[in-house]
């Protein structure tokens, strides 16, 4: 029973012991930003890695979402007659939910397993202790540019994916499902404030704070050779992902 | 000038450095040498500040590093350069990135005079041909030369190699250490270097500190080691294990 | 095809969100646009009960601004209207609370007054207002006639109260039997009365369903047709009341009244009558009151009346700004700033001229060309002159919420491209100069906040492609004063007394 108790307390302490290493790790990334030299380059490169590599996975994911969110709403509405509202319907859960969410989960499978996977290998090789050596801050070189990379281009691959899927629904309900194309639109128009894309693109912006944070933290805190480069990969996907389902809803109950 | 007073450091209960004292003079050479695993890199790591000692001090000209946050600590390290026992190559880059990356960061040099000098330096570390390759595609004695390469490209005040030798081929071994000697007699650097090459250490020595158990326990020129009663300090020079 | 390079791609990148965000915030929020440029009206209501932010005001149904804040004052409910600025209202306007919908949506609804009115200005309160429903009107207009039935039974009970009363109601009931016994032969003696009576009475319910038909998707036009046609019920129930008296004082029988002459041609006077203002009201005209036979001297005032509004309006929105912002560079430690003057002659356009202090300073590039010995050497001198000061000179122009800016940007060509947001409190821009065809040309981009009137901060990444290590990373602030200001400031300044 004490056993149970003294487990569970360290447990929690270690957790509590790492939420605070994670912020500490984001406040002097966050520090280090506005520290000579800003390092335009490495950051272009990565909002490259983050963003522009990514897009083609979000423009499938987020046709194919957007299509299938058309059909089922299609069959649901249908049996009250609100076909009508098939589009604001796909155009509001993916300006609100599912373009931020799924967009933050695809590019955490991306890149933030793969910030995991560099920073790690960087550590357990030395590359780390390296930059140090050489006077460059391995948070401002490496984890600032990430993050920040990560918090920019998050909206707009974000924004990206709302507009494919609803395109993709678009498709689905007016090319398949024959709803009139101007009550589509115009429903989208009607229900769908500017606030509710504009709300999903903040949250994206936290998503990918929160991504590439995990990311970069589990990387910079290897331990442990290959093995402890994997264990980090696969943590990093896993704590970001539950962190931003999370967030998620407490970013939704105070933001709609 | 470097002065370790009292270092002391364990890892997970491990004594690696024990109440270590080890003064380093300016501009000369330093070789310690001792037993595997007897922590030197360790020792190496302190000294640049990657590793924060147990208890203890480290004055790196005057200031003890030990006490000096991240930032203050990066200043202080502009004095210094580094090679990695394995090199720690940035293996995203190329090797002429790897190599100019000290360049790029603490100088204004433009583009083609950065080219220049990575090729100088490579060149004298006897590389040629590789400025576009990655490190994945070289051997660990090539990987260890643009390490060096890196190390001196920038000729800082104070520079520590781990094993520089290491690996090579007699050859090869005796230029690397011919333009070790070369550059701190260039640039007046403070270089401090490990060693498993008995020989070559007492070539190119100014003074030489034996590490054993966490302690150094005799450190001075080269004829004063040799000339040394410690028994496991003469088993070590002569290399016999009986 | 050549590899694209990263800045190149993560340009287009970013560059294809910007507009994907432009275009989905075009369509869906030209409200937001037509919002930044209206004008308020304020309305006071009994009640606003279930109206919401933001909710659309419409004539007609043509939605014409949105509800800004509802807010209590004075135990009223103090609602604010943002119209937008190309719609113009008549001081005689009537505001009402409508329900749209399946769902019950509240809405405002602005009935026109007559076209003589003069519009109203921003600011101005709209005097006529009602919360009610339809259906409260209805019921308004039910208890008028309740009231009037009240007054009826009144009579009643006089007729039938007191000794006198009682006698009568004997006579009356004694009456009564007689009644029904001649009510047949008086139907069919006054056969063609009676059925004028009917025909009358069915004329009058067809006129009502006309009405109804002709301005079915007007409500609103009933319900004024219902209060005026509640006034001429009122007459009738007045002439009701006129026989119930006659009733009293009616020493005869039932049949006797309905057999006078007179009184039946009183029936169909007052028929006929009410027929005739039910003709007005289809018309439009009738309760209306007023027959507008000079319309065309209304044209006339409307003409004039709208072009000296656009005079006013025109030397209302020419706006000169005169603005300083400073730029901490956190590359070289220096502070850039700009002074700048802003003439904007209409909401959408503006001309904007700055004087740069850029603390890199100022190259002037000179190419020197020798040829020694057949070989043509080409020699770039650069100086760079410290303390430069650097010019620029704009032209703007804005579409919603996209600004483009072209000119002269710090003494070199150039273009600019804003993005606002927020109702302009935040503004995004990305600048590109200095062309020259030997280095990266100039990038910039830039985020200003403006959280208060005249003070805003400023962030983003100077010459970020820059060849010569000149990018960096900047943090600055600015004061903007319109001339407007300036003249409040200026008036405010105590001055000194000796
Ligand atoms: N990060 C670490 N965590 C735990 N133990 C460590 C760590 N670094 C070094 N050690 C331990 O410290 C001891 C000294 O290691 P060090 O690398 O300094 O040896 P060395 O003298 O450089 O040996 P070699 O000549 O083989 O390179 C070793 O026993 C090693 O296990
Ligand atoms: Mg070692």
């Amino acid at each position: 029973m004490i056993r149970f108790f003294e487990f569970t307390g360290k447990k929690f302490i270690s957790i509590v012991e790492e939420f605070g290493k994670v912020m500490l790790l984001f406040l002097s990334a966050f520090l280090w930003m506005f520290r000579k030299p800003f390092r335009f380059r490495v950051i272009i490169k990565q909002m490259e890695f983050v963003g522009a590599d990514s897009v083609s996975v979000i423009l499938i994911t987020g046709a194919f979402t957007g299509m299938v969110l058309a059909l089922q709403t299609y069959y649901g509405f249908r049996m009250f007659g609100g076909e009508s509202l098939v589009g604001a319907t796909v155009t509001l859960s993916m300006t609100r939910e599912i373009g931020p969410v799924f967009t933050a989960l695809m590019v955490t499978g991306r890149a933030g397993s793969a910030m995991a996977a560099e920073i790690g290998t960087m550590r357990v090789t030395e590359q780390i202790d390296a930059l140090y050596t050489m006077s460059v801050s391995p948070i401002q070189y490496l984890i600032m540019p990430r993050i920040l990379a990560a918090a920019l281009m998050l909206p707009i691959l974000t924004i990206i994916s709302d507009f494919i899927g609803i395109v993709g629904g678009y498709l689905v309900g007016v090319e398949f499902m024959k709803i009139n194309s101007g009550i589509f639109m115009s429903k989208i128009i009607e229900f769908v404030d500017l606030a509710d894309i504009f709300n999903g693109l903040i949250k994206s912006a936290c998503f990918g704070l929160i991504l590439s944070l995990i990311g970069c933290y589990k990387g910079f805190y290897t331990k442990g050779g290959a093995a402890g480069v994997g264990k980090a990969t696969t943590q990093s996907v896993v704590y970001s992902s539950i962190t931003i389902l999370i967030s998620d809803y407490f970013l939704t109950a105070a933001m709609f | 000038m470097i002065k370790l007073v009292k270092v002391c450091k364990s890892f997970n209960g491990q004594k690696v450095l024990d109440n270590l004292d080890l003064e380093i003079e300016a501009q000369k050479i330093t070789v310690i040498i001792g037993q595997s695993g007897g922590g030197k890199s360790v020792l190496l790591k302190h000294i640049i500040g990657l590793i924060k000692p147990d208890s203890g001090q480290i004055f790196v000209d005057g200031t003890d590093i030990v006490k000096l946050n991240d930032r203050m600590l990066n200043e202080v390290r502009k004095k210094f350069s580094m090679l990695f026992q394995d090199a720690a190559l940035f293996d995203s880059m190329t090797v002429g990135e790897n190599v100019a990356f000290p360049l790029k960061e603490h100088t204004r040099l433009s583009k083609k005079e950065i080219e220049e000098i990575v090729e100088a330096k490579l060149l004298q570390v006897g590389l040629t041909n590789v400025t576009h390759k990655m490190p994945s595609e070289l051997s660990g004695g090539m990987r260890k030369r643009v390490g060096l390469a890196r190390a001196i490209v920038l000729n800082p005040q104070i520079i520590l190699f781990d094993e520089p030798t290491t690996g090579l081929d007699p050859l090869m071994s005796d230029a690397i250490d011919q333009l070790i000697l070369k550059t701190q007699y260039d640039t007046r650097s403070t270089c401090v270097i490990i060693s498993h090459d008995i020989a070559s250490a007492f070539k190119i020595a100014h003074n030489i500190a034996m590490l054993y158990h966490g302690k150094i326990i005799q450190s001075g020129t080269p004829a004063e080691l040799r000339s040394s009663n410690i028994s496991i300090i003469k088993k070590f020079i002569e290399g016999t294990s009986a | 095809m050549a590899k694209l390079s990263v800045e190149a791609k993560v340009g287009f990148f970013v560059i294809i969100g910007i507009i994907i965000l432009s275009y989905m915030s075009m369509k869906l929020g030209k409200l937001s646009f037509k919002r930044d440029s209206g004008y308020i009206l304020k309305v006071f209501f009994d009640s606003a009960s279930g109206l919401a932010e933001d909710v659309p005001v419409e004539i007609a149904g043509v939605e014409v601004g949105r509800v800004q804040t509802i807010s209590l004052m004075n135990g009223k409910a103090l609602v604010i209207l943002k119209i937008n600025s190309d719609t113009k209202i008549s001081k005689n306007v009537k505001a009402i609370i409508r329900t749209k919908g399946i769902l019950g949506d509240k809405y405002i609804e602005l009935v026109q007054g007559t076209e003589q009115a003069p519009f109203m200005k921003p600011g101005d309160q709209i005097l006529n207002a009602s919360p009610a429903t339809d259906i409260d009107t209805l019921m308004k207009v039910l208890e008028e006639v309740a009231i009037n039935i009240n007054k009826l039974t009144g009579s009643f009970a006089n007729v039938m109260g007191g000794e006198e009363g009682e006698a009568s109601l004997r006579t009356i009931f004694e009456n009564v039997k007689e009644m029904v016994e001649t009510l047949n032969l008086t139907v069919q003696k006054n056969n063609t009365n009676v059925t004028q009576i009917i025909s009358n009475l069915s004329d009058f319910s067809k006129k009502l369903k006309n009405i109804s038909d002709t301005h079915s998707d007007d409500i609103r036009s009933i319900i004024t047709n219902i209060h005026g046609a509640s006034e001429e019920i009122e007459q009738l129930i007045s002439g009701i009341n006129k026989i119930t008296t006659k009733l009293n004082q009616g020493k005869g029988s039932l049949g006797k009244l309905i057999n006078e002459e007179e009184t039946v041609n009183n029936l169909n006077d007052m028929l006929a009558d009410l027929k005739n203002i039910t003709e007005k009201i289809n018309s439009g005209k009738g309760t209306i009151g007023k027959l507008i036979k000079e319309d065309e001297t209304a044209d006339r005032i409307n003409t004039t009346l709208s072009g000296i509004n656009d005079y006013i309006r025109k030397q209302e929105t020419f706006r000169t700004y005169l603005n300083y912002r400073g730029e901490y560079l956190f590359n070289s430690g220096d502070v850039k700033s700009y002074l700048s003057l802003r003439i904007q002659p209409k909401e959408d356009k503006y001309y904007l001229f700055n004087v740069v202090d850029d603390p890199r300073g100022k190259d002037s590039i000179t190419d020197i060309t020798r040829t020694i010995n057949d070989s043509t050497t080409t020699e770039r001198i650069v100086e760079t002159e410290r303390d430069g000061l650097k010019f620029s000179a704009q032209i703007a122009k804005r579409y919603y919420d996209i600004g483009f800016r072209g000119g002269l940007f710090e003494s070199t060509g150039g273009i600019g491209i804003d993005y606002y947001f927020f109702d302009d409190h935040l503004m995004l821009s990305m600048e590109a100069f200095d062309f020259d065809p030997d280095r990266n040309f100039h990038l910039k981009f830039k985020a200003d906040y403006t959280p208060f009137n005249y003070i805003y901060i400023t962030s983003g990444l100077d010459d970020f492609i820059s060849d010569e290590g000149n990018e960096s990373f900047f943090i600055g602030a600015g004061i903007n004063f319109s001339d407007e200001d300036i003249k409040t400031i200026l008036s405010n300044i105590p001055l000194p007394t000796n």
